[in-house]
This record gives C-alpha cells, sequence and structure tokens, in this order.
C-alpha cells in the first residue's frame, strides 16, 4: 500500500496509530521527535507524514519549516495530528504546506484512516 | 398862749411821726414783699433742683441702659465672632481633612477646572505619569501632550474629557483603570475629575490565571485523546473480539471521557474569551445550513429522548451573513444541546429562523424544566448552573451559555432568553447581516 511516517511523541498514540495503520496494509515507520522525524523522512522517503506538533527537540512546525527547505522533502504531503487547533495554529500549519489537520480530541482512529486514505488518492489522481 | 411856732412845732413833730410810721409802714411792706420774693426764689430753685435732679437721674438710668444694651451687644458679637471662628476651624479641619484624602488616596486623582486646565494632582497621579506638579499644573490637555504618559493619557479621555469609565489603558509597564466623573454644581460643571485606579496587579494575577488554566487544559488533553483511542479501538474491535457487557463498559468509559473533553473545550473556549483572542475570522456564510447541520448531529440525543423535534423553515431565505462559523456553530449547538438536555422526554423543542433588514434572528422554543426566576439574571455568568438543572443532569459546565454571549456579542449580535420554571424556556439571538460585523479592534481578533 503506502508508506507512512509516524512522527509522535505519545507512545500509546503511536503504538494505536502504528497499529492502526499497519491493520489497513500501510507500511509504517516511527519517529518520536521531530529531529527523529527528519532523519527518517531523508532515509525513508515517506508517501504520507503524520505529524504532531508539540513535541521535544523540535516541534512539527519546525520540522515543516526545514521540509520546505529540502526540494526532496517538499512535496511529501503532510497530516497534522495535534492536541489543539487554534486558528493561528492552523493558518501557519496551511502556509507551511500542511494537507490536512485533525484535533485528536475531536476525532478516532479510524477518521484519522480515512484522512490518510484521501490524501493518498489525491497524491496519485 | 401858744404861738404859732408852737403850733408849728407841733404839726412839724406830727408830721415827721407820720412821716415815721408811713416810713415805718413801707420798710415793713418792703421787707415782706422780700421776703415774699425769696421765698418763691426759694420755692423755685427748690423746684427746680427736683426736676434736674429728676432729669439727671432718668439720664443716669438711660445711660445705664444703653450701657447694659452695649454690653449685651458686645457680647452676642463677641458669641458671633466665637461661632464664625468655630466655623473657619472646621471649615479649615475639613479643607485639611479633604486635601489629606486626596494626597494620600491610592489612586491617582487630577483635576480639571471647567476651563479644562489642570488645578490639582494628587501624588499618587504624579508618580503614574512620571510628572511633577509644579510644571504642569493650570495646563489644559491638549498643552499636556508634551508629556509622554499625559499623551497617552489623552488619548484614552480625549481633549475635550469624554465621559469613560474604567477604560483600560497602558501606561509603560503598568495597566490602569480610567474613568472620568463630571462635577457638577448647581447644574453648572465645574470641572471633571479623573481617576486612575492601577490594576497591573489584578491583571497579572488574571494572566497568569488564564495560562494556567490553558496550559492544564493543553496538558489534560493530551492523555484524554490517548483514552479516547484506545477506548475506540476496543469498541471497534481493533484489539480483539470483547463480550457484550464489555462492550457496554466500555463505552460508559468512552462517553465520561468525552464530557471530560468537552469541559476542557469549555474551559479552554473560556480562557481565550478572557485572553481577548475569540473570533477568527468571519466570512459569509449560511446560516440555515449551519442550524440545519447542527440540528442533524443531535438526531441521536434527540431520539435517545423522545423529544418531538420541530425545525420551522424561514418564511423568506435569509441573508448570509458575515460570521464566524465554527463559533456561530459552537452557539447554536449550545443552545439547541441545552433545550434537548433539560426537556423531559414527551416533551418538544422548536427551532425557528427569520430576517429582517437588520440582519437574521434565531429562535429556540422547548417545553422542558425553566430556569427559576430568582436565578435568571445569573444565566449568563460563568459557571452559572440552575438548581433544577442540576438535580437533573451533573454533566454541564455552566460554561455553555457564558461562551454564546460572548461570541453573539463578539458579532454585535444579541441574545436574550424567556424562561418559566415548569414550563419551558425561549432562547434567541440575533446577528446583524452587512456592514453590522465591526471590526475588533486588533487584538481580539486572531489573524
Amino acid at each position: 500500500m503506502a508508506k507512512i511516517l509516524l512522527i509522535e511523541d505519545e507512545q500509546i498514540m503511536l503504538d494505536l496509530l502504528r497499529r492502526k495503520l499497519t491493520e489497513e496494509g500501510h507500511e509504517v515507520s516511527i519517529a518520536k521527535d521531530g529531529e527523529e522525524g527528519l532523519k527518517a523522512m531523508t532515509e525513508a522517503k515517506p508517501d504520507i507524514i503524520l505529524l504532531d506538533i508539540v513535541m521535544p527537540k523540535k516541534g512539527g512546525f519546525e520540522v515543516m519549516e526545514d521540509m520546505q527547505k529540502d526540494p526532496s522533502l517538499k512535496r511529501i504531503p503532510v497530516i497534522i495530528i495535534s492536541n489543539s487547533g487554534q486558528p493561528v495554529e492552523l493558518s501557519r500549519a496551511q502556509k507551511l504546506g500542511a494537507k490536512d489537520w485533525l484535533i485528536k480530541t475531536e476525532f478516532d482512529p479510524q477518521e484519522v484512516i480515512d484522512k490518510v486514505k484521501k490524501q493518498l488518492w489525491q497524491k496519485q489522481s | 398862749m401858744f404861738s404859732y411856732n408852737f403850733y408849728l412845732n407841733i404839726f412839724l413833730i406830727f408830721l415827721i411821726i407820720l412821716l415815721f410810721i408811713f416810713y415805718q409802714r413801707k420798710v415793713s411792706d418792703l421787707k415782706k414783699a422780700r421776703e415774699e420774693v425769696e421765698m418763691i426764689l426759694a420755692i423755685r430753685t427748690k423746684a427746680r433742683t427736683r426736676a434736674l435732679n429728676e432729669l439727671a437721674q432718668s439720664l443716669e438710668k438711660k445711660v445705664e441702659r444703653r450701657t447694659k444694651e452695649l454690653e449685651e451687644s458686645r457680647i452676642a458679637l463677641m458669641g458671633t465672632l466665637e461661632d464664625v471662628e468655630d466655623a473657619r476651624r472646621i471649615a479649615e479641619e475639613e479643607k485639611d481633612k479633604t486635601l489629606s484624602i486626596i494626597t494620600n488616596f491610592s489612586d491617582g486623582l487630577l483635576f480639571f477646572d471647567e476651563k479644562n486646565k489642570l488645578s490639582l494632582i494628587n501624588p499618587q497621579a504624579e508618580k503614574l505619569l512620571k510628572a511633577k506638579n509644579q510644571s504642569i499644573i493650570g495646563k489644559s490637555v491638549l498643552e499636556l501632550e508634551s508629556f509622554e504618559a499625559f499623551n497617552l493619557l489623552a488619548k484614552t479621555i480625549g481633549k475635550e474629557i469624554k465621559k469613560i469609565s474604567k477604560e483600560e489603558l497602558l501606561l509603560y509597564n503598568l495597566t490602569l483603570e480610567v474613568s472620568t466623573i463630571s462635577i457638577v454644581k448647581e447644574d453648572k460643571k465645574t470641572g471633571t475629575l479623573i481617576v486612575l485606579h492601577d490594576v497591573t496587579r489584578e491583571k497579572t494575577i488574571e494572566k497568569l490565571k488564564t495560562e494556567f488554566v490553558s496550559l492544564s487544559a493543553h496538558q489534560l488533553r493530551t492523555p484524554l485523546s490517548a483514552i479516547k483511542w484506545t477506548l475506540k479501538m476496543l469498541l471497534d474491535g481493533d484489539l480483539g473480539e470483547i463480550t457484550k457487557e464489555q462492550k457496554e463498559y466500555i463505552t460508559k468509559i468512552y462517553q465520561s471521557n468525552e464530557r471530560m473533553i468537552d469541559l476542557i473545550n469549555d474551559l479552554l473556549n473560556v480562557t481565550r474569551i478572557e485572553e481577548g483572542k475569540y473570533l477568527s475570522h468571519p466570512i459569509l456564510a449560511d446560516f440555515q445550513k449551519i442550524v440545519q447541520l447542527v440540528a442533524s448531529s443531535l438526531e441521536n440525543i434527540i431520539k435517545k429522548k423522545k423529544i418531538k423535534f420541530k425545525f420551522e423553515e424561514p418564511k423568506e431565505k435569509l441573508p448570509k451573513v458575515k460570521i464566524d462559523v465554527e463559533k456561530i456553530e459552537l452557539v447554536v449547538q449550545n443552545l439547541l444541546t441545552n433545550a434537548i438536555l433539560y426537556t423531559n422526554p414527551g416533551g418538544e423543542v422548536i427551532v425557528s429562523l427569520g430576517s429582517n433588514n437588520d440582519g437574521i434572528g434565531f429562535k429556540v422554543s422547548d417545553t422542558g424544566i425553566g430556569i427559576p426566576k430568582t436565578q435568571q439574571k445569573r444565566v449568563f455568568s460563568k459557571f452559572f448552573r440552575g438548581s433544577n438543572a442540576m438535580k437533573m443532569d451533573t454533566g454541564g459546565t455552566g460554561l455553555g451559555l457564558y461562551i454564546s454571549k460572548n461570541i453573539i456579542e463578539a458579532h454585535n449580535g444579541k441574545i436574550w432568553f424567556e424562561s418559566k420554571e415548569g414550563k419551558g424556556t425561549i432562547f434567541y439571538f440575533t446577528l446583524p447581516c452587512g456592514k453590522g460585523l465591526v471590526e475588533k479592534p486588533q487584538s481580539a481578533i486572531i489573524n
């Protein structure tokens, strides 16, 4: 199916999402902070990235900023998964090229899968 | 014989005797007359002396009376003088007292006379405005603008010193509340008093409180999301088969967790309102669509509560309104959820919409428990919950209507209600269309 990179510092979220996505048949790699995430995406070249915002070492916004500077990473679609969804944050993420935004408390894992599907479908077409 | 001479002598003697007798008699008469005169004189003198005495006595009495009167007047005058002195002293003391109150008052006080010239400033105001009495007294607001702090103050009060109450003024690192009070004497304005109340400490505490709530709410969201997602996967069978009983319990935990998430969202909304960053950029939107969308999301609860729900379409198509869609959705959801939750099974909830030239209107009426009359004043205040509502459902936070009111007012709309305990409640709100939505100060809008 697709190569997905999960960048998230919460172990349980990481476990749940990995499980759900693997069940869907995706190839999932994980990173527990922004720095690790950037390294992983350079190596693995994922089809899609699920990215948390508040993380140690490097936050989600900084990760996207770095991605914008790198032509090989620039085009990888990013879905933000965050605890908060304030309008300032949303517009900042949009400017940095994020394709979608999920507020963790308002969505459940199935909906994350659906969003991933939607992005992959858009990428193909 | 007797001679002629003899007779002549006799006659002469006789004549002499006669004359003597006559003389004697005259003398005695004269003497008598003199005595009489003397007597009369004596009597007269006596009488006059008495009269004089009487006169003197009466004069003396008069003098005595006048003296007494004068003495009394003098005493009275002295008394009056003493009274005047007392009054002067009391006035002086009062003045001293007033002055010492003004001088030692913890708020900054400035008094501008009827010509809008500064005539009094207390030390606290001098300190706040970083200005010395001698250099500023007698100057108008316009003339004072050369002083930096006064320049900032003038922006708040205006050159003509308009009427304001507790308006916030950021002065260097201080936050002041500025109020102006017109001093009127016998229908004539004699000047304006300006009160500068330092609320820096309160503002700092408020900010810390808001930050604390905001931070803890964010922190709480993380584990709540983890719980939510885990439970959801358990329920969906992603983590293996579960029994019917297990599923029931997990559903209950899931619902409790959802309620906790709602509560934290409410708390976050409140802190955002209080931080002044709440409305995002409004867009032209179809209000009817929003209401119908919210109503359809509540279908499950309506069915579960066995309530009749009616949506009355507006007679004419509603004009589009410029709103922050997400926030207005929240208001509609709050009002509809309240109507449904606080109406007993068998009851009815009716939503209707309308419009006129000024804007659009929303109305939701229910046949629910109503709001007790004595508590109606507090309906829109933070954490308010009706005593009867608390008995019925313990889940509410008492923040929904507070948030709703803030959202509607940020849109320059109005929100109000009518309610009778045991009969039901009607909530209304209006939103202006066209140019109704005025730009708020930058701090109130997130860009």
